[in-house]
């Protein structure tokens, strides 16, 4: 989805939450609706094919996983930058150094030695397990890309990056109906000529149709019924509603993307989400954790849509806030001493009320439970929302419905001798489906206390 | 038989008044005060808003915020920069350290929750001290006490360390010129690294003198013991190596000696063959007396004597034994002649700070051949080491002017010695290191705030075996500083207070990491006491001296003895918890006052009264005590107290401690006594006093309340059947138990976990430690004495007391005497009433009355036994309370977090003191009901850890917090689907039986009969 269209929603949101829930409720329809078609749109319309190499792309992967943690390809990392690297070196040389540095500099080979002497003796890890047309692939990816990309406008001709204005879509849907409703009245009226009667306007028609109802008693009847039921309907879930905030998506402080981090590159919710495992708290990763990964990547490689550097090779403004936060030094590599550390604030998404007791240990651990079954698909999320209602009906249903993971030691193990909790559920619900609700976990004081 | 025996709560309880009666038919006693927490009823006479406008308020207020919830607050959530590794929010981490706050030493756990101290354990059992009892409970919210020093003051203005060690510097250095003292002023020292630094001030200032001073002295004891055994300590005490114990005036169990004896006292009274006896001779009816199977009461002036006279009994010596009357001769008798019985395995233990009662003691422990058995002189404590004598000529030397410089570190002197606030005028420099303004501090030149233990680096050597140390659990809340960097600064060694702690463990040949983790280590330290036979020879010629300075004195002169209440000496009298703990005997919370028998109550026309309420109100007295006074001192009838006694706490009558409790209660130090007991002259004032007693709350007449049982039936008939007989009920279907006469289907229990609790009633001594946990675990409100007064104490966890009557069917028996006459005795109060303790929290009733009757469900049973509480489900109708046939129940009356009425009670008013709620337990807002949950906090957080680990629960690995708190073992919890569960073993005990199980109510909580050792 493009960025615009997310940013746009998340304002209406914002706005919106301040007038009535209501119509947040038919904005959302509508915006639904329109989010299908332009999907439907933007995909016919965007049929452009790839046409890059395969071995680019091999290399373009190899690369992120063996190099980038010390290599960039315009800049000095912790080794030299690798654009243009085929230029400066032979194919055979450069084969040579990626399989075994160490094998290459002890063979006397000049080259070798001066560029370690350069980057004051830091040693470069071997790499045996690349196949020649690994790293040829890897090469191949070092050429491909262009070693400073002149920062452009994007540009407008691309329909991926067109913001999709809903309301003009709308207006043109509603052109379109009038001119049909006047178009059959038109045809309407040349047959009653036709036929010779009196032409009526729509006015006539609709008055003529008005008197007729409001003197039909048993339609008056049914009206008032069916509009009682339907206000007192709408009332229910509009109360119902009151706190229930899916869909709540503010804007954070970084604009940390969960779908580059848990969906393009695959990161283990728990590798950040540590404490969920151990935990009532998920818990938001602590600075230090971002800086395994962001010490060596900038941000500086992100292209965008039109796949040209996104920030002309320079830091992401965003991954520079982490820097910011914890005191790092980029261009020397080091943490800034005596640093007073800014904490990051982030706006909390999911809130529990303060009078329920929810653990996430429970549910990711002992539970099996997976972080989308409540979160949802965060790995597509550009910026996360709340998926879930978080009401309680929502907790009890999954309760209702969900199987207890009895495989686990609690239930399964006994001391020699005793019954454990599953051969005594067994003689309780014999091959029945065994519940959260039945062990228990509907139960109030298993959450408020 | 022991169930004839008729419990009586109070005199008022006894002569069954009227209010006493309402009291028992309705939980509260009047009608409830709409208007008190509606809002300031001028305010209300006034207003000029009709009913109309009231509703149109209404209907506006409720569309108001119906809008307003519409919208979602902004939370922000933010995580550590970097993370320590040993944290993980939302998981508790334990450390190990030791408490110490002037009074008492523990070992102890401390558990923390992101980064923040929240509760104080047990420690290790390898450690000395490892209990708790409420005090150490308590003291985690003295960390928070919002009254604590934050800054260095230099003469009431704020300043800095560097300006208060420069001026403490510049003074030292002008007394040594002046050729004036350097006092340094400080509790017992029993800490290596700080002995080692005050002997190397000793070496840099010739004119340093240091003053160990207790707040409670016990100096004359430590004279004693310094003069038999050749060094100055209290000796060690072996309990478990007794088997009888007799106590004149000590109360053991509340540790007023340095050694906590609960566990193993509990331990020596399981019941069966070879049990504990304990024999109290006592005036004041203090907490271990209550426990004693046998109870003399006695003067304290008389206690010499009966020890001269025991000592004659046993030894056949001769010694001087004034006139005692033919009765307690008598029962004297019967006591030297167990004692006998009971040589090498006795323990004689007397209480009070007097020369010759010492060595009296000493002297008939020696006779007794207990020295090596019971007494352990080779065991030294060192805890205390304060000596009046050295006080008494620092203060005359303060008086002449001969002093330049005082430090005083810890001890607060204008509180607890007399004349010290005219002595601290004639001295040049005086700097109080100290946690806040107290009456010493504000008097001082300087003042400047140390760390709370909690905060702070320490090692200790409370024996010549034990080495414990002290490590902080959270950074200094305030600009603290040490009192041994302070004083090694003066010396020219600028270390952290750390480092100086870790060179101690280590020069002790100890590993510091193992030693910080464990919170301490085991030593062998030579003790430099005599041998055992030196010992007992100086003992026995010593006492030829003491028994000669004995004087009769006039038998009808009043005496008082001072005694402590669950506050001790004061030093943590800022702390609520405390307070609102109802004496575990008088049943009195926020108060000390004069105890007095009801026979000189009489005679001096003092009264308590109960007011149509149920409050209690007293007289007021004045007492005399040579040239000392105390004025206004309310007055309250205590059972059990000798007459021609008065007891009276200490701790109270503090000034300058802060708001909780400035101005509460009298100070008995000023009486000056410090022997802690002497003669007085008691007379009537005007005036009456309002008690905030809870001894009418929940009245239980009459009933299977407490079963007690005496040691040999016990012994004769193990099964208990003609002891502990269960309810029956006569149905269609024949005689049938409690368990089968149902109404209701029986839930399942049988699948899951089954949560029981059991009480041993002879385990429990009755002490409140388990109160005061409670009250921490679960953020219980503290709701201050006029609340108290009015029942509306909001204790899950409460101990009722019950006096009994002497006269038993037994005695009857024995002594001939007829049916009416029997019950008339039992009626009666008994000369020496025996006391009975019963912990009554949630009893979990798995046919719970009070699940019935909301009408909401808030209130609805668990299959694992337990009765859940949904605090956001109750609108507060208080149905459930008033069907509760345990009274357990406790209603929010108010916003105790928020009321202003409560501001100077209740801790969690402020941020600091918010610091201490458990962030797994819900605060409960007004008008909801709340009660006991069994701890299912740590029910849950036990069966996730279970869980997590991918293995069956373990029996001991869940714990409630009454259970946990308590030393002697009385509260056993567990799962009773568990085989060989400890619970399940209780269970199945003939002792075990139910509260009020004829009622039905088949309660997962149930007690264990008590035994009494009688002979």
């Amino acid at each position: 989805m493009p960025e615009e269209v997310v940013l746009y929603f998340c304002i209406t949101q914002k706005g919106l939450l301040n007038s009535c829930r209501m119509y947040i409720r038919i904005r959302f329809l509508n915006f639904i609706v329109l989010r299908v078609l332009t999907i439907v749109l933007t995909i016919s319309a965007l049929s452009i094919p790839l046409s890059a190499e395969v071995d680019v792309d091999l290399g373009k992967k190899l690369f992120k996983s063996n190099c980038a943690s010390c290599h960039k390809l315009d800049k000095k990392l912790i080794g030299p930058a690798l654009a243009g690297v085929t230029q400066r070196r032979s194919e055979e040389w450069l084969l040579r150094w990626i399989r075994n540095n160490a094998e290459l500099r002890a063979s006397g080979d000049a080259d070798a030695k001066a560029i370690f002497e350069e980057y004051n003796g830091s040693i470069m890890s071997a790499f045996p397990a690349l196949a020649d047309d690994d790293i040829k692939s890897i090469l191949a990816y070092t050429d491909a890309v262009p070693v400073v990309a002149p920062p452009k406008e994007i540009s407008p001709g691309l329909p991926i990056a067109e913001p999709v204005n809903d309301s003009l879509l709308l207006y043109i849907f509603g052109g379109f109906l009038i001119l049909f409703v006047t178009l059959l009245l038109q045809i309407r009226n040349t047959l009653k000529e036709i036929n010779g009667q009196n032409k009526s306007t729509v006015i006539q028609d609709f008055n003529l149709l008005t008197q007729w109802l409001v003197g039909n008693k048993r339609f008056m009847t049914a009206a008032t019924i069916v509009s009682t039921v339907a206000f007192l309907y709408q009332l229910f879930w509009f109360l119902m509603g009151i706190g229930v905030e899916t869909n709540y998506q503010p804007v954070q402080p970084i604009a940390f993307s969960h779908k580059i981090h848990a969906g393009e590159n695959q990161v283990d919710c728990n590798y950040c989400h540590s404490s969920a495992r151990h935990s009532k708290h998920s818990g938001i990763p602590s600075t230090n954790v971002c800086m395994n990964c962001h010490m060596y990547i900038d941000g500086s490689e992100i292209l965008n849509d039109a796949g040209v550097a996104k920030y002309a090779g320079e830091r992401s403004p965003e991954i520079a806030k982490i820097y910011s936060a914890i005191g790092w030094d980029a261009e020397n590599r080091s943490y800034i001493d005596n640093y007073e550390t800014k904490p990051v604030r982030w706006i909390r998404i999911h809130n529990l009320p303060d009078l329920a007791y929810f653990n996430h240990a429970q549910h990711v651990t002992a539970g099996g439970v997976e972080c989308q079954t409540c979160h949802g698909p965060v790995q597509e999320m550009d910026v996360v929302y709340q998926y879930s209602k978080l009401t309680m009906g929502w907790c009890i249903n999954c309760h209702r419905e969900t199987e207890v993971n009895t495989s686990n030691g609690y239930y399964a193990d006994a001391e020699e001798g005793t019954q454990s909790i599953n051969e005594r559920l067994a003689l309780k619900f014999h091959d029945e489906l065994i519940t959260v609700e039945k062990i228990g976990g509907l139960e109030c004081g298993k959450c408020h206390y | 038989m022991a169930k004839d025996k008729v419990y009586w709560k109070g005199f008022d309880h006894l002569a069954n008044t009227e209010v006493s009666k309402r009291l028992s038919e309705n939980e509260f006693a009047e009608d409830i005060p709409m208007d008190q927490f509606l809002g300031d009823d001028n305010l209300m006479g006034n207003s000029s808003t009709s009913r109309r406008d009231f509703l149109k308020y209404v209907g506006f207020s409720t569309a108001a915020a119906t809008l307003a919830a519409c919208e979602q607050p902004i939370v922000e959530s933010i995580p550590y920069v970097v993370k320590p590794d040993s944290l993980t929010p939302g998981m508790p981490a334990y450390y190990a350290t030791s408490y110490v706050d002037g009074q008492d030493f523990a070992s102890v756990l401390v558990k923390t929750r992101e980064g923040r101290p929240i509760k104080i354990e047990p420690g290790d059992k390898a450690r000395f001290n490892w209990g708790t009892n409420g005090r150490a409970q308590a003291s985690v919210l003295s960390l928070y006490d919002s009254a604590r020093l934050k800054q260095p003051l230099k003469a009431g203005v704020e300043s800095d360390w560097t300006t208060i060690s420069l001026d403490l510097k510049e003074a030292i250095d002008q007394s040594v010129t002046e050729g004036k003292q350097f006092v340094l002023m400080t509790g017992s020292v029993f800490s290596p690294s700080m002995k080692l630094v005050i002997e190397n001030l000793r070496q840099s200032y010739a004119n340093l003198v240091h003053v160990e001073v207790d707040a409670i002295s016990n100096s004359k004891v430590l004279d004693v013991w310094e003069d038999l055994t050749g060094v100055r300590s209290i000796p060690g005490i072996d309990m478990k190596a007794a088997d009888i114990v007799v106590s004149f005036n000590e109360d053991f169990l509340s540790s007023s000696i340095p050694q906590q004896l609960s566990s193993d006292y509990a331990f020596r009274r399981k019941p069966g063959k070879g049990m504990l006896r304990h024999i109290h001779l006592e005036s004041n009816l203090s907490l271990t007396g209550s426990n004693a199977d046998k109870r003399i009461k006695l003067k304290p002036s008389q206690v010499e004597f009966s020890l001269a006279f025991l000592l004659n009994f046993v030894s056949g010596t001769k010694y001087h034994v004034g006139k005692i009357d033919k009765i307690l001769t008598d029962q004297l008798e019967r006591v030297a002649k167990e004692l006998i019985a009971a040589k090498g395995k006795s323990l004689i233990l007397v209480g009070g700070n007097s020369t010759s009662n010492a060595y009296l003691c000493a002297a008939l422990n020696a006779a007794l051949k207990n020295f090596g058995s019971t007494i352990r002189p080779d065991r030294p404590i060192y805890t205390q080491s304060g000596s009046d004598l050295a006080f008494d000529n620092a203060m005359a030397d303060m008086n002449q002017g001969q002093v330049g410089v005082l430090v005083i570190a810890g001890p607060n002197p204008v509180y607890n010695r007399i004349g010290f606030d005219l002595a601290l005028n004639n001295v040049e420099y005086s700097l109080s290191l100290t946690d806040r303004l107290d009456e010493t501090a504000t008097l001082t030149d300087a003042a400047a705030p140390v760390p709370h233990y909690l905060e702070s680096w320490a090692d200790f050597a409370p024996t010549n075996i034990d080495f414990s140390v002290s490590q902080p659990v959270i950074r200094p809340l305030f600009n603290s500083k040490p009192v041994i960097e302070v004083l090694s600064e003066l010396v020219g060694i600028k270390k952290s207070s750390k480092d100086l702690v870790k060179e101690s463990v280590i020069s002790q040949g100890l590993n510091w990491s193992q030693t910080l983790h464990d919170g301490g280590a085991s030593i062998k330290i030579d003790s430099e006491t005599l041998s055992i036979s030196e010992i007992i020879n100086r003992a026995i010629t010593s006492v030829k001296v003491a028994n000669s300075t004995l004087n009769t004195i006039d038998n009808s002169v009043m005496e008082i003895s001072l005694y402590q209440k669950t506050v001790g000496a004061g030093y943590q009298s800022n702390n609520p918890w405390l307070h609102e703990l109802p004496d575990p005997i008088s049943r009195c919370s926020w108060d000390n006052y004069l105890t007095i028998s009801a026979a000189d109550a009489l005679a001096m026309e003092f009264i308590n009264e109960t007011l149509s309420n149920g409050a209690l109100d007293g007289s007021l007295a004045d007492i005399q005590a040579g040239e000392y006074s105390l004025k206004n001192v309310p007055v309250l009838i205590q059972p059990g107290q000798a007459a021609g006694t008065v007891g009276l706490a200490l701790g109270y009558g503090r000034k300058k401690v802060g708001k909780v409790a400035d101005g509460l209660g009298v100070n008995a130090n000023e009486l000056n006594l410090s022997k802690g007991f002497g003669s007085v002259v008691i007379s009537k004032t005007d005036g009456m006093h309002q008690f905030a007693s809870t001894q009418l709350g929940n009245t239980m007449m009459g009933r299977k309340i407490v079963n007690e049982v005496s040691l040999n039936d016990f012994i004769n008939d193990p099964k208990g059947s003609t002891w502990n007989e269960k309810p029956t009920y006569h149905t269609l279907d024949g005689t049938i138990g409690t368990d089968e006469a149902n109404l209701w289907k029986n839930h399942d229990h049988e699948t899951m976990h089954m949560w029981n609790m059991s009480i041993d009633l002879n385990s429990c001594h009755g002490c409140g430690a388990c109160v005061i946990a409670c009250h921490i675990e679960n953020n219980v409100p503290v709701v201050g004495k006029a609340e108290i007064r009015n029942f509306r104490d909001m204790h899950w966890l409460r101990i009722d007391r019950y006096y009994s009557s002497d006269m038993t069917a037994e005695i009857a028996d024995m002594e001939d005497i007829g049916v009416v006459a029997k019950y008339a005795g039992m009626e009666k109060p008994g000369v020496s009433p025996e006391v009975v303790f019963q912990p009554v929290m949630c009893q979990h009733c798995n046919h719970a009355p009070c699940e019935t009757v909301c009408p909401v469900g808030a209130t609805v049973h668990s299959r694992e036994g337990l009765n859940h509480m949904a605090y956001n489900r109750c609108i507060g109708t208080r149905y459930c309370a008033n069907n509760c046939p345990y009274k357990v129940r406790r209603f929010n009356w108010f916003n105790y977090q928020k009321n202003e009425r409560f501001t100077s009670v209740n801790p969690s008013q402020d941020d600091l003191g918010r610091m201490v709620l458990n962030p797994d337990v819900t605060v409960r807002a007004r008008g909801v009901m709340e009660k006991c949950s069994m701890c299912i906090q740590n029910i849950q957080f036990g069966k996730l850890e279970a869980k997590k680990a991918g293995r069956p629960l373990k029996d001991g690995e869940i714990n409630c917090a009454c259970e946990s708190a308590c030393d002697s073992g009385a509260i056993t919890f567990g799962d009773v689907n568990t085989r060989n569960s400890a619970v399940q073993i209780a269970k199945n005990d003939s002792r075990s039986y139910h509260l009020l199980e004829e009622v039905g109510t088949q309660p997962s909580v149930f007690y264990q009969t008590k035994v009494r050792n009688r002979i």
